[in-house]
């Protein structure tokens, strides 16, 4: 009996070892001795695997850090740079096999496919966070802006993953750097700033000045 | 302690920091100028002042190795003019703090642990921070503990943070790059042994026993089994900064005994260990409730070889001094007097120097110095300055170790004079040659 796992294992094996897929579900099957309806039990399609590979990272980081006692006392903020910092963690020990996949994406705008789940997945998370914020008041609330706030977080996200494909340093100290500096300015930009207040008082004079400056 | 929000992220952002300082500069010159044009009176310091706090605003932000060059400059107080020398003096004390995530991720890095693990209490807020790390309490089986945790990357960042601290450089000392080259390579190589926290967890041990035997000063123990190469675990240190210490107004035998152990320690260390806690910033130092001197870090050491002191430290004595041709001997071992000068020039740079030993080796020709006295400090710090408005030593000149033996030194008797402290000198002396 195949189970899910020891398909997704066998998956992952082939494609770091061969650095293509299999050419068939049923070649693929066949090499790893179990019938071919087992392997549609679980998933649609070899893109299937690798969907569920990436978005368990991120349930796992998310369960993860979620059960850090020390979970509650943090800001929004250092809820996000735990969730950052614990991601790349866990993703160093299937470094070969994201940097396979990422090699696939297709180049654009768009979100890979292989990250369609992930990304929902990471939404919700943003959102849980964002409006933990706003509530708090830690992030400000901008009309129009404040829905974008966690595409900002994707934005990152995936800065991130390329910076740390391509960091060469001793224990990836400079994804640790990028983490550091790159989520505090982003949640620096989500708070309330100067030109919020300089937007305020301009909205209060035009209301309430009711009178046309002379220079 | 506000935490810091942004630090600019790349080489091209720290850049960017600097370029946009001189800019500022640019404007203070001409804000300078325009001013002056109207009224010739005015002095060079408002100016002075200006430049120092924009330079000071962009290094403070960088942190790290450009922090240690700012605090590395403010310890020169005889070369930089005043206003400079206020403003980096800022930088000693504290840099803002990192993220708690971030020191979770440290500590898992390091020990496979978080903190709360590993001891039986962290505190996440620093109290403190040193200029690569942040210093956090802590408690392990009812021993208080301090923990030191070094900023991501900062080993990384040193090279190019210094390659654009150097511009600076040059415009501040008036050298040229080629001159400075050696300098600079000497301050690299002392600031990246400095991010190595297990070489100085060694050193620490190593220093702080042998100098065991010195009467009051006290080290705190460390824990090699606690630190790793981006974290040092030692036993708290309870205590008063030197500001803090002297706002208490201590009486003159308290200041004398602090001032005696901290000549003891450093003399005991440049003449019998020949190597020597090259840091004496006043962060790195506690008044103890019991008015001991605390010793808290150990990041920078200085090995002076043998053929740095001997003729370095024997110009201490008068016995050499008074003969001429072994004095220019032993300038010319330091460099001090180069190869190709001519009589002329060696007849110069031999009056000067002299002039400029005699006044630095005056605490060492009595038994005893009363560092409190201004007219020591003017004069050196006169010296200073008339030398620094001469042509001819618009041109470097000494070995590469005078940088850290200097700052040491300088460092001290700064410290001491802070202090208000008279000395017994003659604990630790020289060990001098006559002949080279």
């Amino acid at each position: 009996m195949a189970t899910k796992e020891k398909i997704q294992t066998a998956y992952i094996d082939y494609v770091l070892t061969e650095g293509k897929k299999p050419n068939s579900v049923f070649s693929f099957a066949k090499k790893n001795k179990f019938p071919e309806e087992e392997f549609y039990k679980y998933f649609s399609s070899f893109d299937a695997i690798e969907l569920q590979v990436w978005s368990s990272l991120f349930i796992t980081t998310i369960s993860e850090v979620k059960a850090q006692e020390i979970w509650e006392t943090y800001s929004v903020r250092e809820k996000a740079l735990s969730f950052f910092y614990t991601f790349f963690e866990l993703l160093k020990s299937k470094r070969s096999f994201v940097s396979y996949s990422m090699g696939n994406f297709k180049k654009g705008l768009h979100t890979p496919n292989q990250l369609k789940e992930s990304k929902e997945v990471f939404e919700d998370f943003s959102k849980e966070l964002i409006n933990e914020g706003l509530e708090s008041g830690e992030i400000n609330e901008r009309k129009f802006i404040s829905n974008k706030y966690k595409d900002a977080l994707w934005l990152q996200l995936a800065f991130l993953l390329n910076f740390w494909i391509k960091d060469n340093s001793a224990g990836f100290e400079k994804t640790d750097e990028a983490i550091e500096k790159g989520i505090n300015v982003t949640f620096d930009l989500f708070q309330r700033s100067p030109i919020d207040n300089l937007l305020d008082y301009g909205k209060f004079l035009a209301q309430n000045a009711g009178f046309k400056m002379e220079f | 302690m506000k935490e810091q929000n942004s630090i600019p992220a790349s080489k091209v952002a720290r850049s960017a920091k600097f370029v946009g300082t001189g800019f500022k500069i640019g404007g203070n010159y001409i804000k300078h100028y325009s001013k002056k044009m109207f009224n010739p009176e005015l002095s060079r310091d408002e100016l002075n002042e200006d430049n120092a706090a924009d330079i000071y605003g962009s290094l403070s932000q960088l942190k790290g190795s450009a922090l240690k060059v700012a605090q590395m400059l403010s310890m020169d107080k005889n070369i930089l003019p005043k206003a400079y020398v206020d403003r980096f003096s800022m930088s000693q004390y504290n840099a803002p703090p990192l993220s708690g995530p971030l020191i979770m991720q440290t500590f898992k890095k390091n020990f496979g642990k978080t903190p709360d693990k590993i001891f039986d209490k962290f505190d996440l807020k620093s109290t403190n921070a040193a200029s690569i790390g942040q210093v956090h309490k802590a408690e392990l089986n009812g021993e208080k503990l301090a923990v030191k945790i070094q900023y991501p990357g900062v080993g990384d960042s040193i090279s190019s943070d210094l390659k654009m601290v150097k511009p600076f450089a040059f415009r501040l000392l008036g050298m040229s790059e080629k001159e400075l080259e050696i300098y600079m390579k000497e301050v690299e190589e002392r600031l990246v042994e400095e991010t190595d926290y297990e070489l100085e967890v060694q050193n620490s041990i190593k220093i702080s026993e042998a100098c065991a035997n010195i009467p009051n000063l006290v080290f705190p123990r460390y824990y090699k089994k606690l630190s790793g190469p981006r974290i040092i675990t030692m036993s708290w240190l309870e205590g008063l900064h030197l500001k803090e210490f002297l706002a208490t107004n201590p009486s003159q035998e308290t200041r004398n005994k602090i001032g005696q152990a901290l000549w003891d320690f450093y003399n005991f260390q440049q003449h019998e260990l020949r190597a020597v806690h090259a840091d004496p910033h006043p962060g790195n130092f506690l008044i103890t409730p019991e008015g001991n001197l605390g010793i808290i870090d150990f990041g920078c050491i200085k090995e002076l070889p043998d053929s740095f002191y001997y003729p370095f430290f024997s110009t201490t004595s008068t016995n050499l001094m008074n003969n001429r041709e072994e004095t220019i001997k032993a300038f010319r071992a330091l460099e001090m007097i180069l190869p190709n000068d001519s009589e002329k020039q060696i007849d110069f740079y031999h009056q000067a120097y002299k002039e400029m030993i005699t006044l630095f080796a005056q605490p060492y020709i009595k038994g005893e110095f009363d560092f409190s006295k201004p007219d020591f400090f003017d004069a050196l710090y006169s010296f200073g300055e008339k030398i620094s408005k001469m042509p001819e030593f618009k041109q470097a000149r000494g070995v590469k170790h005078f940088i850290y033996v200097n700052r040491t030194n300088f460092g001290l008797y700064n410290i001491l004079n802070e202090l208000g402290a008279s000395v017994k000198t003659d604990t630790y002396k020289p060990h001098v040659k006559d002949t080279f």
